[in-house]
């Protein structure tokens, strides 16, 4: 019976989501990105003192070395051991770049970038040509490339953050609403009337969550045609994700009487997830704290598989820790209903 | 005994709701709870229906505590003041997806459907509906699993006066069919003639308990319901 009535629940869920237009929502919102991504522009940080990254072995020119070194008051010099150390510190924003000997061209760098298309590359090749300049005249530029971190265009560099996005907007803002809504409207109590276990209750609405989600992310993929990278890893991440969220999400529900209070709570809960998570890329504070937040524990993944082949091998303790907060949420979720919280 | 209540309570934070109530009510009864608002009246019956859970006491069916839910659903068929239907869809949809629940066939359905002249309603949403049309859909929900316990709260409020008379006729019938039945109002001129037995609440206590005869031969009515 535990199945039939799963499916039961599922299904009247899935009609309501369609009758209440959420479902239009959830294919909105992927097209939204979609359309956002297209326009994309390069945007980025002001101009401050940039931290570059030099390998001590590596012999560049002198004159290069030397101009650098003088420019004390446009960059600050970060010796690194090799190329992985200073690629690990660029993903830590330790430092702003990463200078390489061109193997292209003698006595010229490579720069290695988090952002090709960002205004902080540009002020960094600004900078050096300017160096430049001063020190040789209208010489070969030192800087013969520029190569971002992560492969891929911007399109796909930002993915990780609107899938985040997704993933929270169906959690934290759909998924309390439509719990408070059952709460408030006594249909929760109209179907308690029924032998319907609560448990059962609480899986259909996992599910719903759990598809709303699946179906937001697949329909952002096929309208970008984005390769998912390791699709088994992806999947497995977008899943456990989806899980973790959406039982948030219901735990949140349950906190609240009324849809009204369900909308506040979801979004004062929806935005300090996503923020510190998404932006921290740009600032090695919030990199610093947002590992504390489950939503960075699906966002430093999700980007690792898409953007730098990452695999669920490498990501275990992430997806471990996010069935961990899904199960703990779950189980407050199930001893409310079994209280008949607000209801 | 049908229902056995031992000391039943549920206080809320503004220090209303029900104080210990003790009752037993025989199969086959058709009681009728009357007092004012914020008697307690709904508080019993949502108590009754497991819809609230109770600070202290428990209650029993057929010999069953009211906490193992799952052993007592079929047995209590609750009607809420305000039908909690799934408003978006039609009439059959909600009863269809209780019928799943409830594991009853679809000819059930059809039964109840008939019998509560719901068929012309079949195909319309439950918003377009009357509260009184309303309200015979959850009545009909409410019997799908043919439950020997009816609990009804405040059935005729906020509706016409014709539906009020069928209200009442359907309480009767279900009366003459065995099932037992406990009913809230706030009109006792109204159920003077349909209960066969009163129990009046006030500010959450039990202060009286008996035949319809009894009550409005006594000073009690006067004093409660005094302008």
């Amino acid at each position: 019976m535990l199945i039939k009535n799963i499916i039961t629940l599922t299904l009247n869920d899935l009609a309501i989501a369609l009758k209440n237009k959420t479902i239009y929502l959830i294919l909105f919102i992927p097209f939204f990105v979609f359309l956002s991504l297209k326009l994309v522009d390069s945007a980025d940080t002001v101009f401050k003192k940039i931290n570059v990254g030099l390998i001590q072995q590596e012999t560049f020119a002198p004159v290069i070395l030397q101009t650098i070194k003088a420019a004390d008051k446009v960059f600050t010099i970060f010796p690194v051991a090799n190329e992985e150390e200073g690629k690990r510190w660029l993903k830590e924003k330790k430092i702003d770049g990463l200078l390489l000997r061109s193997e292209k061209e003698r006595n010229s760098l490579l720069l290695v970038v988090l952002k090709k298309e960002s205004l902080l590359t540009l002020s960094i090749v600004e900078s050096f040509s300017a160096l430049q300049k001063a020190a040789e005249g209208n010489a070969v530029n030192w800087i013969s490339d520029v190569r971002p971190l992560h492969a891929g265009e911007i399109q796909k560099q930002t993915l990780p953050t609107w899938i985040l996005m997704l993933v929270l907007l169906v959690s934290f803002i759909i998924m309390p609403a439509q719990v408070a809504e059952e709460k408030e409207k006594k249909l929760l109590l109209a179907l308690l009337q029924t032998p319907m276990r609560e448990i059962e209750w609480l899986i259909a609405k996992l599910f719903l969550g759990m598809i709303l989600i699946l179906i937001a992310v697949l329909f952002l993929h096929l309208l970008g045609k984005f390769d998912p990278g390791n699709v088994l890893s992806y999947v497995a991440f977008i899943v456990v994700g989806s899980f973790c969220f959406s039982s948030y999400g219901i735990l949140l529900g349950f906190l609240c009487r009324s849809q009204a209070s369900a909308r506040t709570l979801g979004v004062m809960f929806y935005l300090p997830h996503l923020l510190p998570s998404a932006l921290s890329d740009f600032s090695q504070k919030l990199t610093s704290v947002a590992p504390f937040l489950p939503s960075y524990q699906f966002y430093e993944p999700i980007k690792s598989i898409l953007l730098e082949d990452g695999s669920m091998a490498n990501l275990s303790i992430e997806w471990i820790y996010l069935l961990l907060v899904g199960l703990v949420t779950f189980f407050f979720s199930y001893r409310l209903m079994k209280k008949r919280w607000l209801m | 005994m049908q229902i056995e209540i031992h000391n039943l309570t549920k206080v809320y934070s503004e220090k209303r709701g029900l104080l210990p109530v003790s009752l037993e009510v025989e199969k086959g009864e058709l009681i009728a709870v009357i007092g004012h608002n914020g008697a307690g009246k709904s508080t019993l019956l949502k108590m009754l229906a497991s819809w609230l859970l109770p600070d202290s006491g428990e209650v029993l069916v057929d010999g069953i505590n009211l906490a193992n839910r799952l052993a007592v659903v079929r047995k209590v068929g609750f009607v809420p003041e305000t039908p909690n239907l799934f408003d978006f869809f039609s009439v059959g949809y909600n009863l269809k997806i209780f019928a799943r629940l409830f594991q009853v066939p679809f000819i059930r359905m059809e039964e109840i459907m008939k019998e509560f002249n719901l068929l012309p309603y079949r195909n319309n949403k439950i918003h377009v509906l009357s509260k009184g049309l309303r309200q015979r859909v959850s009545i009909g929900r409410a019997l799908l699993a043919d439950p020997p316990v009816l609990l009804f709260d405040e059935p005729t409020s906020g509706i016409d006066f014709d539906m009020t008379k069928e209200i009442y006729r359907l309480l009767k019938d279900f009366h003459a069919s065995g099932k037992t039945i406990i009913f809230t109002s706030h009109r006792p001129e109204e159920i003077k003639t349909l209960a066969t037995r009163i129990i009046v609440l006030h500010q959450g206590s039990l202060v009286f308990d008996g035949s319809p005869q009894t009550y409005f031969q006594s000073d009690l009515h006067e004093k409660l319901y005094r302008c």
